[in-house]
């Protein structure tokens, strides 16, 4: 039963806009800001702890997006996919700080204890409110199409999707084009429905993970106030490690499908790209 | 039928907004967080951090030119002294060559200058004897006559004039001849 999480973000009072996940991205800005900051104040060749780490982070994103596309790619799209990465890491992480998703208003069921079924949480990662997953999907979609269109201009974004491959002339020719002509609208449709995909997967995967920490530290609260408080700490820890991959794993997933649109589009034909692996994961 | 499906599909679309909280507010809320954030990392992070790295590989990449630099230096330099030292092996070798031979020379020169300066020695202490035999035999003579002279005047009880010592010398002299 998912029933313990609500699926939306909760608003704050002041401002509709204000939310949980929303104050949690301001953190999460303030959190990159102040390390960022640290990080790059006096930096020098040999780097202090903070620049140290902040060095080999990029160092190694950079490296990983330059790898997926390609060195002159890599300079224009990286400063979006650092990002992306850094921030949906964060954010994925923040949710499993104690408290973050648990402490907040409601009906009071006994001391300190809120009934779960009507918790409006004080903090909620934005990685687990929808508004923020497709917010980060748009925008990796909106840099995706101003890189395509800077590298191959809109007609070659056309012929590369549209246009027959294969070099084959006559009968053969035009099957194979409205093969093609065919393909490329379907190759459409699935670059439509990318924002889709990226924000729900993210969403859903974070949003489950809340869920399941949820469920399990409830899952003895029937059992009397020791076991219960036992079993609260006892049964989601396995989770709370879980959460720490799942949360890893869909940072990189997230960037990781960035990266290789961006190089699925950005490849020209000369170059050998046909990209029939892409779509839909 | 097909003009009520928009209707259905917008009602639809309201459902899932409503029940995952989708509003253009909070969802313009979120895009302009996470803008900010991009703009604060690559101002701040990635911007510094990578010209940082690019400085750091660009004098990684002048030490490795130096480096290789300074061992082709090296080996021409050690390639230079080795021709030196040969070269002034080859000099000394040569240099104690003509010194020994010059000193042979110089040797032989000065035994050939001993020789002649021996010969001349005793070419002369030679001609030195034969005049001291000269005189002696000159001074024997004389002194030979003298005393024929004085056994005269006494056999003869005579006392000769200086004419007749004259004379006894002179023959004495003629008849001993040493």
């Amino acid at each position: 039963m998912l029933a313990n999480v609500s699926p939306k973000a909760a608003e704050m009072g002041l401002f509709s806009f204000l939310t949980n996940s929303v104050i949690v991205a301001l953190c999460v800005l303030g959190i990159v800001f102040f390390f960022s900051k640290k990080a790059t104040t006096n930096m020098t060749l040999v780097p202090h702890k903070a620049q140290n780490l902040f060095e080999f982070l990029v160092e190694f994103l950079y490296g990983r997006v330059e790898g997926i596309v390609g060195v002159k790619q890599a300079k224009l799209a990286f400063p979006l996919l650092g990002t992306l990465f850094i921030y949906i890491l964060t954010s994925n992480w923040f949710g499993l700080i104690p408290g973050v998703g648990t402490i907040g208003f409601g009906h009071a069921e006994g001391f300190l204890t809120l009934d779960p079924a009507h918790l409006e949480p004080l903090l909620r990662p934005p990685t687990a409110d929808l508004n923020a997953t497709i917010g980060l999907a748009l925008s990796s979609f909106l840099v995706w199409l101003f890189l395509t269109i800077k590298e191959v201009g809109v007609w070659g974004f056309i012929v590369h999707t549209f246009g027959p491959k294969g070099g084959l002339k006559g009968v053969m020719g035009i099957a194979v084009a409205i093969v093609f002509l065919f393909v490329g609208v379907i190759e459409i449709v699935s670059i439509a429905i990318r924002p889709v995909t990226l924000s729900i997967r993210l969403f859903g995967n974070i949003f489950a993970g809340e869920n399941v920490l949820h469920t399990m530290s409830d899952l003895l609260n029937n059992q009397g106030p020791i076991v219960s408080f036992l079993g609260s700490i006892a049964l989601p820890l396995p989770f709370y490690f879980m959460e720490l991959l799942v949360g890893l794993l869909q940072a990189v997933v997230f960037t990781l499908l960035c990266s290789v649109y961006i190089q699925l589009s950005t490849t020209h034909d000369d170059h050998g790209h046909e990209e029939g692996g892409d779509h839909h994961h | 039928m097909l003009s009520t499906m928009p209707i259905i599909a917008a009602s639809k679309v309201d459902e899932i907004a409503g029940k995952f909280g989708l509003a253009w507010g909070k969802f313009f809320a979120q895009v302009i967080i996470f803008w900010i954030v991009f703009m604060v990392l690559k101002k701040f992070a990635f911007g510094p951090i990578l010209a940082m790295l690019e400085q750091r590989r660009q004098r990684i990449a002048d030490g490795e030119a130096k480096l290789e630099k300074i061992a082709r230096d090296l080996a021409e330099a050690e390639k230079n002294a080795k021709n030196l030292l040969d070269k002034a092996n080859d000099d000394a070798a040569r240099l104690i060559k003509e010194a020994g031979d010059s000193a042979k020379s110089l040797a032989e020169k000065r035994q050939q200058e001993a020789i002649h300066e021996a010969n001349q020695i005793i070419a002369k202490a030679r001609e030195a004897a034969q005049l001291e035999h000269e005189q002696l035999m000159s001074q024997l003579k004389r002194e030979f006559g003298r005393m024929v002279a004085d056994a005269t005047s006494r056999v003869t009880g005579k006392v000769l004039n200086s004419d007749d010592q004259s004379r006894i010398n002179q023959e004495t002299a003629a008849q001993v001849s040493l």
